[in-house]
């Protein structure tokens, strides 16, 4: 409700004319509409700055200084930046961290798929939408353990299974391999992350009008032509929900990386996330870590920005009418 | 007068407690003053909840005019929590720490010098182990006292070393290897290490690789030898002869590989053992072997007790010190934990309690008082954690096939030389 009001009070200049914000020309009731307005905001307004503003100006901050825990902190100026450069640990964790966020349209498509399955008339289809689910609110950790012991070279799963099948001679080190850790793990994010888009899937799916695809039936549509021009234009803005949610919690997923390789071996699964976590608390590096910080927030805003801008520039807005 | 406060009900109740405040605060100040309080920190140890308060409790008696507070923390939560805390400008008084925290804590001024506290009670220095002891010396000076101790050592399954036809313990590195790989076959694998906090550092150290150079300001280790080390390792690890998780996993991985039963030899520190008993249900004196590693090298893990600098109470932390690190404090920590102190009067009591009740975790233990002239891998390096990561990411890259063995100690050369060189 308040928002509604401030939004109306913000949008709708001939409730508030130029020249005549506040001050003797406000009338008492717009006056009240505005302190109780500004009486709701305040406490979030404040728990956001304590905690968001403040930590990031301070951060922004300590990435230009020498810190020390205990000692006196010096002015670096630019110098971790400069380090960022030559850092080859950098440049891969943030190329892993790329490709980590690109696994989030394989999984959309996947989601896409059983989600169009489920949403058939396919016998049992709530056990299977359960079943899909249930990954989802699983403990990160506890997935990531799970996962670990799934992809063992000796005892695990997945090569028993290989194996029993003749797909391979040997088994594989799954997380050992410099080459198969960074996949591994994506596996494991795309399995877990895959009924949180089929719901979003799903309820987008839901949505769609079924007399559509009556009459595209009437009018001679297949089945490939009804999914591509009625299931898919329609279902675009849920799966640029599932896509811009999918992108930004990978770029700051953390728990299933560190559980499972903990940036190894190498480096060769670092992301951008685990490094800055690594150079803080492992190496004692907090003022290299909050540069990486920074340069991690300006990324995201980044993307931010082009996701506002692919939904149309206008995400986040109130409708007032 | 009386009669307005009669009438005035709500004034009279105000005045009331005012007075009452003022009253309370009055008598209760002066006590309050004299009451301190201290907190010690302490790194995943919660299970010993029960002795930290008695701890406390008998602290009580001694000194009734200080509280003192316990706090946990996990090994991953530590280090965040112990420095917001001292950025907060609200350390524990007492921090329990290991590996090579403690030495970037000391270097970086964090952490009070005790060396003058150990002069003023000869007693106490006299209580421990000198080799332990000195284990926490940075810059000539000692910032802790032993809380409880461990080394690396060697486990063997018997029962795979007779299935593999082995007869006796393996009495060098080649032989350690041929060992290894005797053992490979299939599921089974003939090592796996520990490689945290320089745990495998022995495998270099008794091949005769240095580190660093003795003033600890260049790398020492790309050296033939060292190649040659690596390489074993390497093909060690190729052919199944190492387990992989020797370079991947962190405690539990490698330690549930040999508790399984599918691993012949198990480098690892002794708290390794109650682990692997308590999984590995073939665990028992016939089958599993312990053994002080070829040449006596071993890496020391122990945990110590320093005094943050941020502490209002230096002094009293430093009674309270003394007191958790007595005779009688660290007998019954021993005893509950099953671990060894380094305070000499008490382990030889719980070695020879151990040995009537466990000996085979007594013969585990026993190894940890042996050989402590030959420590390794415990540099008093103030950017220890940072040449650590350096080096070990490039024995990754060779002993997991991505690096020549001499490609990656090249580049970690050039690595841990440029962190030693303060970039």
């Amino acid at each position: 409700m308040a928002t509604d009001v401030l939004t109306s009070v913000a949008q709708n200049p001939s409730r508030n004319p130029p020249g005549k914000s506040g001050g003797a020309g406000m009338s008492r009731k717009r006056k009240r509409e505005l302190i109780l307005v500004w009486a709701f905001l305040l406490p979030s307004l404040a728990v956001f700055f304590l905690y968001r503003v403040l930590p990031l100006l301070w951060n922004a901050v300590l990435s230009f200084q020498d810190f020390s825990l205990f000692g006196e902190t010096k002015w670096a100026g630019i110098s971790h930046y400069q380090d960022m450069m030559e850092d080859e640990v950098f440049w891969t964790s943030l190329w892993n961290t790329l490709i980590y966020m690109a696994s989030a349209p394989v999984g959309i498509v996947l989601a896409l798929a059983i989600s169009l399955m489920v949403n058939s008339n396919v016998r049992g289809k709530n056990i299977y939408r359960t079943i899909v689910f249930l990954s989802y609110p699983l403990m990160t950790v506890a997935v990531g353990i799970i996962w670990r012991w799934m992809l063992d070279e000796k005892v695990g799963l997945f090569n028993f299974i290989l194996r029993s099948l003749h797909i391979i001679d040997h088994p594989l080190p799954f997380l050992q391999s410099f080459e198969l850790a960074l996949p591994s793990v994506l596996l494991a994010n795309v399995w877990q992350i895959l009924g949180f888009y089929m719901i979003i899937l799903l309820a987008g799916l839901q949505n769609i009008p079924q007399n559509l695809y009556e009459a595209a039936a009437i009018d001679g549509a297949n089945g490939r032509q009804q999914f591509f021009r009625i299931t898919l234009p329609l279902l675009r803005p849920s799966i640029f929900l599932a896509f811009v949610i999918g992108i930004m919690t990978s770029f700051t997923s953390f728990d299933l990386v560190y559980v499972m390789t903990q940036g190894g071996p190498g480096n060769s699964s670092e992301l951008l996330v685990t490094y800055i976590y690594k150079a803080a608390f492992v190496l004692g590096k907090i003022d290299y870590a909050a540069a990486l910080t920074l340069v991690q927030f300006v990324l995201l805003v980044v993307l931010t920005w082009v996701g506002n801008r692919l939904s149309g520039g206008d995400a986040g807005a109130v409708e007032t009418d | 007068m009386s009669k307005t406060l009669t009438r005035n009900p709500i004034g009279r109740a105000l005045q009331i407690a005012v007075g009452a405040v003022c009253l309370a605060a009055l008598s209760a100040g002066p006590a309050h003053a004299e009451q301190k309080k201290i907190s010690f920190l302490t790194w995943n140890i919660s299970d010993q909840a029960d002795l930290f308060k008695e701890w406390i409790a008998e602290f009580k008696k001694i000194r009734p005019d200080v509280d003192v507070e316990w706090l946990d923390k996990k090994g991953t939560e530590f280090p965040p929590y112990y420095q917001t805390q001292v950025i907060a400008g609200t350390p524990p008084d007492i921090v329990n720490t290991q590996g090579g925290l403690w030495l970037e804590y000391a270097a970086a001024g964090g952490l009070v010098d005790i060396t003058p506290y150990l002069a003023k009670d000869p007693d106490v220095r006299k209580r421990f182990n000198a080799d332990y002891l000195s284990n926490w010396v940075y810059g000539g000076k000692n910032y802790m006292l032993p809380f409880y101790i461990s080394k690396s050592l060697l486990f063997y399954n018997k029962t795979m070393f007779k299935e593999a036809g082995l007869s006796g313990e393996p009495k060098n590195f080649e032989e350690i290897m041929q060992y290894a790989e005797k053992m490979a076959k299939g599921e089974k694998t003939g090592l796996v290490t520990l490689n945290f906090d320089w745990l495998y550092w022995p495998f270099f150290k008794m091949n005769g690789v240095e580190l660093l150079t003795p003033d600890l300001k260049k790398a020492a280790f790309n050296t033939p030898k060292a190649v040659k080390a690596l390489e074993e390792l390497t093909k060690a690890t190729a052919n199944g002869g190492i387990n992989k998780v020797s370079w991947t996993g962190r405690w539990v991985e490698p330690n549930g590989a040999f508790a399984a039963g599918n691993v012949g030899m198990l480098h690892a520190h002794s708290p390794a053992f109650f682990f692997v008993k308590g999984q590995g249900s073939w665990v028992n004196a016939d089958t599993l072997g312990v053994m002080n590693i070829p040449g006596g090298w071993a890496t020391p893990n122990a945990h110590g007790w320093g005094i943050s600098k941020g502490s209002k109470h230096p002094d009293i932390a430093w009674e309270f010190m003394k007191f958790i690190t007595s005779d009688k404090s660290t007998q019954e920590f021993s005893k509950r934990r099953k671990v060894l102190t380094a305070n000499i009067a008490s382990d030889k009591v719980t070695l020879d309690a151990m040995k009537k009740d466990d000996p085979l975790a007594a013969s585990v233990l026993q190894t940890q008082i042996q050989n402590t002239d030959k420590l390794t891998g415990n540099w008093p390096l103030a950017n220890d954690s940072r040449v650590k990561d350096a080096f070990y990411t490039e024995i990754q890259n060779a002993v997991l096939g991505r690096k020549t063995a001499a490609a990656a100690l090249k580049d970690a050369e050039v690595k841990v030389n440029r962190v030693l060189g303060g970039r």
